[in-house]
């Protein structure tokens, strides 16, 4: 009441008192606000991940080893933001006791731990991008199977390739003096894409007119092993190699079988036209010679009993029928050629039957053949094609690989970002005069700071080690 | 009286220099021994995770240590290095709802998402990303040796 009175006579107004809603300063309340948004849209990413992770085919999803990740870099990044952890609060600490230098060169030396674990992120970013594990088409390389598409896919990378260094080749052979030669490393190349060129070709053959689902599936399984084996069993690489080249002489020495059986049905067909061929022959030299005589015939219609090859049969078919010589006999010459043209076209049909069929059986012959003649360059590619010839870069199938590299890319890209703004907001402070009153900004970036650090506490074993 | 209306302001503000006092509770021995023990469980958690006889035959157990060491570890980060060790009752308010909403989220993407796959019928297992095996061919297998490369995934699993 007292209070009242004396306003009335006084300023005119209620003095109102200030009351916090929580005993902390508004910048550190804001922060923390701030930070459990954060903590559920990590939340949501992570717990995303372990669904998708966990809800994968089983035995399906890559481990790091598949996808070009090294656990121990990972491992130093986590030791590297730990450190981190420890200079921003050593900083804090630093200016609350007054101590500005001290501040600045704790501040400091988070800044440059924050670099490192960003330039490590981008070595590792950048082994990913050269593999072609990227985290959308069309650059990603990745395959989820071993399908059609996939082998279309590798078909024409090849096809691209193969284009390119013909093209640089037929340059040089039209005009040496101004297109460069190919170099012994392309020479190399342009074999080896040609070899794989045919083992693809094979490979399509199989998946498109095997009738064994189990056989089709095979070939197109095979194709992506020899390009970019997965291979989770714990042992050497050695060893891993000794399988997939055992697997690849199995299949080898199966064509190999294959073009013997199919060379001894060529054979079969040859012989048979051989005959068909020699009666040709025969008939047509039959036609010919019954043609001179029916020639002569009519040049010179000659008395009965003339000498000739078929005079007794004539005679012969004249008693029996009873009736002149002379035009019987060229009415039997006629019977004759007809039957004998009959047959000749017989033959010829025979033949271009046998012609016709022989051509699949070329064509076979040859795609068998680009099989074998691949087996070299499968053969001794070392942890696949994509490792062994790094120029390829030929489509992989990694079984869940773009569900990998979606949550991998996404989750490690969005920290990456918070820890960039970090950076920015330690570049922002340095040049401040860290004393007691400012510690309360290295408190609050420190905060941030340290929340960072806690997703990757958790991104790391998720990412790395499961 | 206007006097005392400052010191009325004063002692509303009063928490705050408390608060500075409880922050000073840290202190760099306390700082070291969290970061000694951040670095001993991330090598725990590493030698966890590079053990191939747990990933073969317990990998459940694997990922539940894994985990448990990273909610060791944040749990560390958040008590000492955000000094919510220090924080008065208000540090709850702002952590366990987000927490329980996180929790929430994750539980509730499962039945969808998570279990999706165990109510495929074969012809959809034949359209999705498999290891190399191919389950559902084995009885139109006529040759014998078509298999081989499926083996090294069906090891391991």
């Amino acid at each position: 009441m007292s209070d009242h009175s004396h306003d009335d006579h006084g300023h005119g107004h209620i003095k109102l008192q200030y009351q916090r809603s929580l005993p902390i300063p508004n910048g550190k309340l804001c922060l923390w606000l701030f930070l459990s948004t954060e903590i559920m849209f990590f939340a949501g990413l992570i717990g995303a991940y372990i669904v998708l992770r966990f809800g994968a085919p089983e035995g399906t999803w890559p481990l790091p080893h598949d996808v070009h990740l090294v656990e121990w870099i990972g491992a130093m990044n986590t030791f590297v933001l730990i450190c981190s952890s420890v200079s921003i609060v050593l900083s804090y600490e630093a200016a609350k006791s007054n101590s500005v230098n001290l501040a600045r060169g704790w501040l400091a030396v988070t800044l440059i731990l924050g670099s490192v674990f960003l330039g490590v992120k981008m070595v590792e970013y950048n082994s990913k991008f050269s593999h072609g594990i990227y985290p959308a088409a069309p650059r990603s390389l990745l395959h989820e199977k071993a399908d059609i598409y996939y082998v279309q896919d590798v078909r024409m990378k090849l096809t691209a390739k193969f284009d390119a260094l013909k093209a640089k080749q037929s340059a040089n052979e039209q005009e040496p003096s101004k297109a460069p030669e190919l170099t012994a490393d392309e020479k190399t190349q342009l074999d080896v894409v040609t070899k794989l060129l045919d083992y693809v070709k094979w490979t399509e053959t199989i998946a498109s007119i095997n009738p064994s689902t189990s056989r089709r599936h095979v070939a197109m399984e095979r194709l992506a092993m020899s390009i970019y084996p997965i291979d989770h069993r714990h042992i050497s690489a050695e060893e891993k190699h000794e399988t997939i080249a055992k697997i690849l002489k199995e299949e080898a020495s199966e064509v190999e079988r294959e073009v013997f059986a199919v060379n001894q049905q060529k054979a079969d067909f040859v012989k048979t036209r051989g005959a068909a061929a020699d009666k040709h022959v025969a008939l047509e030299n039959e036609i010919k010679v019954l043609t001179e005589r029916k020639m002569k015939l009519q040049e010179s219609p000659k008395p009965a009993g003339t000498t000739s090859i078929d005079n007794a049969t004539s005679t012969t078919f004249v008693a029996l029928q009873d009736q002149p010589a002379a035009p019987t006999e060229a009415q039997q010459i006629d019977t004759q050629l007809a039957t004998l043209n009959q047959q000749l076209t017989q033959v010829k049909e025979e033949m271009a039957k046998i012609d016709a069929d022989l051509a699949p059986l070329d064509s076979q012959v040859k795609v068998l053949d680009g099989r074998l003649k691949a087996q070299d360059v499968l053969v001794e590619a070392h942890g696949g094609l994509n490792e062994h010839q790094k120029w390829l870069r030929l489509p992989m199938m990694i079984p869940s690989g773009n569900m990998w590299a979606s949550t991998y890319f996404l989750m490690t890209g969005f920290h990456a970002i918070h820890v960039l703004v970090g950076l920015i907001a330690f570049v922002l402070i340095l040049p401040k005069q860290l004393d007691s009153k400012k510690a309360h900004i290295l408190e609050n970036v420190g905060l941030y700071w340290h929340f960072v650090d806690l997703v990757w506490i958790f991104l790391f074993p998720l990412l790395y080690l499961f | 009286m206007g006097h005392d209306d400052k010191h009325v302001e004063r002692q509303h503000l009063g928490p705050t220099t408390n608060i500075d006092k409880h922050a000073s509770h840290g202190g760099l021995g306390i700082y070291m021994a969290v970061f000694v023990s951040l670095c001993i469980l991330t090598l725990l958690s590493f030698l966890v995770g590079n053990s191939q006889t747990l990933r073969v035959k317990a990998p459940q157990v694997m990922w539940a240590a894994m985990m448990a060491v990273s909610c060791a570890k944040a749990m560390l980060v958040m008590l000492f290095f955000m000094h919510l060790k220090w924080e008065a009752n208000w540090k709850y308010v702002l952590t366990v709802p987000a927490s329980m909403m996180s929790l929430f989220l994750v539980m509730m993407l499962v039945p969808d998402v998570g279990r999706r796959t165990r109510t495929y019928s074969d012809d959809r297992w034949l359209h999705s990303a498999t290891p190399v095996e191919h389950k559902e061919e084995h009885h139109d297998d006529h040759d014998g040796h078509t298999h081989d490369e499926a083996k090294p995934a069906a090891d391991h699993k």
